[in-house]
């Protein structure tokens, strides 16, 4: 199940988006932003949705806010009426993916949450790829070493010696392939 | 015309009458050539009259009419006489201006008779020949026989002399008597009939030619000889000065004539000037005369009688300039001067010596005389002409200023007008641009109430997006709810007691209900049944609030309560400020309903209270921080009961010139763009329509509170 924060400072928001979405996504929901960074402490959030008119402190600013902690969830940013200096500030600073205008629909919500979970999804996938990518060029290296270690002492091979090569030359192709 | 016209026959007549009378006169034998002069005068004057007797230094004159000239000395002069033919007849000595005359008959060298002045004239004045003195030749027999005369005179010593017979001398004398009757019938005819006139006209010109022609016929009259008539011989003082008293006074007489008959001041400027130069020099004369220098006298006299000359260039002059009557003046003088001339001529022998050039000189003064009579007449009528042409001037000219006048006048209607135009057309734009103002003015307060109606509808939308979010969302999860309750109550529906597997089916609905977590469902529903009532509430509250704060009652004014339209001027501004700041609302239960126009008294609290928080925006602090107070009670100020409203800030409050300024239409402190400065300016037009009084206590850093008392 996707992992959705949800802050909004109107509680009846909440409970009408927990309503709306608790069978679909593992929903969390909260009108303190405090609470929110607990929220995201404790759970592999995903998607964060936040209102972008609240008492405290803005939307923006709660992006803002977290953004050096927690980089990876993807932000929505969800406002009553149209302002388009909340849209600027939620595009250059707060690294938002979209904006939702309120009344929300339902569906088209879902779908986004589902979008922006997959880009979530897709961002982890793309960075664990690489971490995986670096691990086994780090082993090929390792290999190489080995090759480089069993050519250099030697002018001919013994047999034993060829295999071992080509061994690990096979070793380094797959990891490489991977 | 006419008049002048038979006056001027009438001079002609007279005229006639004078040349008829000259015309009797016979050609007289002057024996100037016969006479001797003593030269050798000093022994004369030492050793008297038988050393003159004896004396051999005698030279024959050479003129006709000798002229010993102007001396102070004694003067000899002899005449050789026939004692045959010539006895008994009388020497005439034709001059009347011989100061002292004594005649002695010598005869063969011995002195046999003395005559004083001459024979017969024993007593002061005795006429009984004529004005000339005269000396009977003796009836003595001589071998020579001479007259010898000694002459004294402080006017040149013209010696005419003749000898005739008592009769023809006393002929001629009559003669000349009755022609100086006439001469001085004229001058005096002329005379009164000018006086006349200055008295009757007034005119000074003609008192001014009177003393001219009675100066003039004086000096004729004294010339030759009549002055005894009037015993002057009894006054030796004057006696001895009249002539030269007629020729100054003659000379002054007529420079004054001239100059103001030719008006020279006018026309010959230059020549006025020197006339006038001559006053001072018959003065000289005047003064030698009186002090007896007599001599010289006649000297200065005779220069200033050159004087004349210049009236001839004079009259021309003026004569060019258009000065008709100058042109019988210059004929006068012209006549005058050529009488002078052949009077001098005929003395110098240059022409005979008769009667005819003895009289040229009465006779031309006497044409003169009626001449510039004439001229005067014509120059009177001159005047007239000249007046009656000034006036006509005058007239022309105050036609012209008047005319003038009225074209001004007309110049000046046309600026006035035109400057009338301009004003009315400056008015007239001044107008316009006031109702473009005006109507710019109306303009940016329509624009002001729509920017209110803006954020009041942006406010509303805010308001209203989230009850509206949250109803329509629960109602779907509701759906959903209760469409999990339905699979349920259909179940239990589908029950039969009868059945066998009713202990499964049991088990089947327990299974669902725990499957569905139908516990958290059922509370769910109650939270969302809570939302839905609670946004419905608010919903009807905004419309509610909206409608008090719009209420488009416009001007009308009715009993409104003023915290009721605080409150929904704060619904209408919550989603404003709830970001912003807090309120603290504190309303007076006892403030009693106020006579308003509520729908512009919402925009006053909305203005005000914006203001309050927009004075607390950028202060970099806790929104808890920014606090709105807003505060209504009844007080009581100035003896009246008032309906009090506070709105107090916890903002950057202002100087106190901005404080001065901010009712100021088109003030603000904004950056440009963002606000129109109108906001308070119609706060205060509204206020004012209301009789509210505004009090605005502000202090920089701690904030601003208006206070707002509407009258009850």
């Amino acid at each position: 199940m996707i992992n959705v924060l949800y802050l909004d400072d109107e509680a009846h928001n909440l409970t009408a988006f927990r309503a709306a979405f608790r069978r679909d996504f593992q929903v969390h929901v909260t009108t303190e932003p405090t609470d929110a960074v607990r929220i995201l402490r404790e759970h592999p959030i995903e998607v964060i949705i936040s209102d972008q008119k609240m008492p405290k402190l803005s939307g923006v600013e709660f992006f803002e806010l977290i953004a050096p902690d927690y980089p990876d969830p993807v932000r929505m940013l969800l406002t009553g009426h149209a302002d388009i200096d909340a849209v600027i500030d939620a595009i250059n600073k707060g690294q938002i993916y979209k904006y939702i205008a309120k009344p929300w629909n339902e569906s088209e919500l879902r779908d986004l949450v589902k979008e922006a979970s997959a880009l979530y999804h897709d961002r982890q996938a793309i960075v664990l790829r690489g971490e995986d990518l670096q691990q086994r060029m780090s082993k090929a290296e390792q290999e190489a070493v080995k090759i480089q270690a069993l050519t250099s002492s030697q002018t001919a091979l013994t047999a034993d010696e060829t295999a071992r090569v080509f061994e690990l030359a096979n070793a380094i192709q797959r990891l490489l392939q991977a | 015309m006419q008049v002048a016209g038979r006056k001027h026959r009438h001079r002609l007549w007279w005229i006639a009458v004078f040349l008829a009378a000259a015309s009797a006169l016979s050609a007289q034998s002057m024996i100037g050539k016969r006479l001797e002069v003593l030269t050798d005068t000093l022994t004369a004057d030492l050793m008297g009259l038988p050393a003159v007797v004896a004396s051999t230094a005698w030279e024959p004159a050479e003129q006709v009419v000798p002229s010993l000239g102007l001396t102070d000395e004694v003067s000899w002069v002899r005449l050789r006489i026939d004692p045959r033919s010539e006895n008994g007849q009388l020497i005439e000595i034709q001059n009347a201006g011989i100061d002292e005359l004594t005649g002695y008959m010598v005869c063969d060298g011995k002195v046999i008779a003395t005559y004083e002045r001459g024979a017969l004239q024993t007593g002061p004045f005795d006429a009984t020949f004529g004005t000339y003195p005269t000396f009977p030749v003796p009836l003595v027999e001589c071998d020579e026989l001479h007259a010898v005369f000694r002459l004294k005179s402080s006017k040149p010593l013209l010696l005419p002399v003749r000898i005739a017979g008592p009769r023809q001398v006393l002929n001629d004398a009559h003669q000349r008597d009755i022609l100086f009757a006439a001469y001085f019938g004229v001058i005096l005819v002329m005379l009164l009939y000018n006086l006349f006139l200055f008295f009757s006209v007034g005119d000074r010109s003609y008192l001014e030619y009177s003393l001219f022609i009675f100066m003039i016929g004086g000096t004729q009259f004294v010339l030759n000889g009549y002055a005894p008539y009037f015993n002057v011989n009894d006054w030796p003082w004057l006696n001895e000065r009249i002539t030269h008293l007629f020729g100054v006074l003659s000379g002054l007489t007529t420079i004054v004539f001239a100059q103001n008959f030719l008006r020279l001041s006018r026309y010959v400027p230059w020549l006025h000037k020197l006339l006038n130069g001559y006053f001072l020099v018959y003065l000289v004369a005047l003064v030698l005369t009186l002090a007896g220098q007599l001599t010289w006298a006649y000297n200065v006299i005779n220069f200033c009688a050159a004087a004349i000359f210049f009236f001839i260039p004079g009259a021309v002059i003026t004569m060019r300039k258009g000065y008709s009557p100058a042109k019988y003046f210059l004929l006068a003088f012209s006549i005058f001067i050529v009488a002078v001339i052949v009077f001098v001529m005929k003395d110098a022998g240059v022409i005979p010596y008769n009667q005819w050039t003895f009289f040229a000189l009465p006779l031309g003064s006497a044409i003169e005389m009626v001449l510039l009579s004439l001229a005067l007449a014509s120059r009177i009528n001159q005047l007239k002409k000249e007046s009656a042409h000034a006036r006509e001037e005058q007239l022309r000219i105050s036609q012209l200023n008047e005319r003038i006048v009225r074209e001004q006048n007309t110049k000046l209607e046309e600026r006035v007008r035109d400057r009338t135009a301009d004003l009315e057309q400056v008015n007239a734009s001044m107008r316009s641009t006031l109702d473009e103002l005006q109507s710019a003015q109306q303009q940016l307060v329509q624009s002001e109430k729509l920017a209110s109606i803006g954020q009041l509808t942006a406010g509303i939308a805010h308001e209203l997006n989230n009850p509206i979010n949250f109803v329509a969302s629960s109602a779907q999860s509701l759906r959903r709810d209760f469409e999990d309750l339905n699979e349920i109550i259909g179940m239990v529906k589908a029950m039969d007691a009868s059945d066998d597997a009713l202990e499964n089916q049991v088990t089947a609905i327990k299974e669902k209900l725990s499957q569905l977590d139908i516990d958290f469902t059922q509370q769910e529903i109650d939270e969302l049944l809570n939302g839905i009532e609670d946004g419905t509430n608010r919903t009807s509250e905004i419309v509610k609030g909206l409608r008090i704060f719009s209420r488009m009652d416009g001007d009308n004014f009715i009993q409104a309560q003023l915290n009721e339209l605080i409150e929904s001027t704060l619904i209408v501004l919550r989603s404003t400020i709830k970001d912003r700041a807090v309120v603290d609302l504190q309303l007076g239960d006892d403030v009693p309903p106020v006579m308003c126009q509520p729908g512009r008294l919402n925009q006053v609290f909305m203005n005000t209270i914006t203001n309050a928080v927009q004075a607390m925006d950028g202060l970099d602090r806790e929104v808890e921080e920014n606090c709105v107070s807003i505060r209504t009670a009844r007080v009581e100020s100035i003896g009246q009961d008032w309906a009090e409203v506070r709105i107090k800030d916890t903002g950057a409050g202002m100087s106190d010139a901005v404080k001065s300024q901010i009712f100021d239409p088109f003030f603000t402190t904004k950056p440009v763009g963002e606000g129109t400065g109108l906001g308070l300016s119609i706060v205060m037009g509204i206020l004012s329509d209301h009789n509210a009084e505004v009090e605005v206590e502000s202090e920089e850093g701690t904030g601003t509170e208006f206070i707002i008392r509407f009258p009850l």
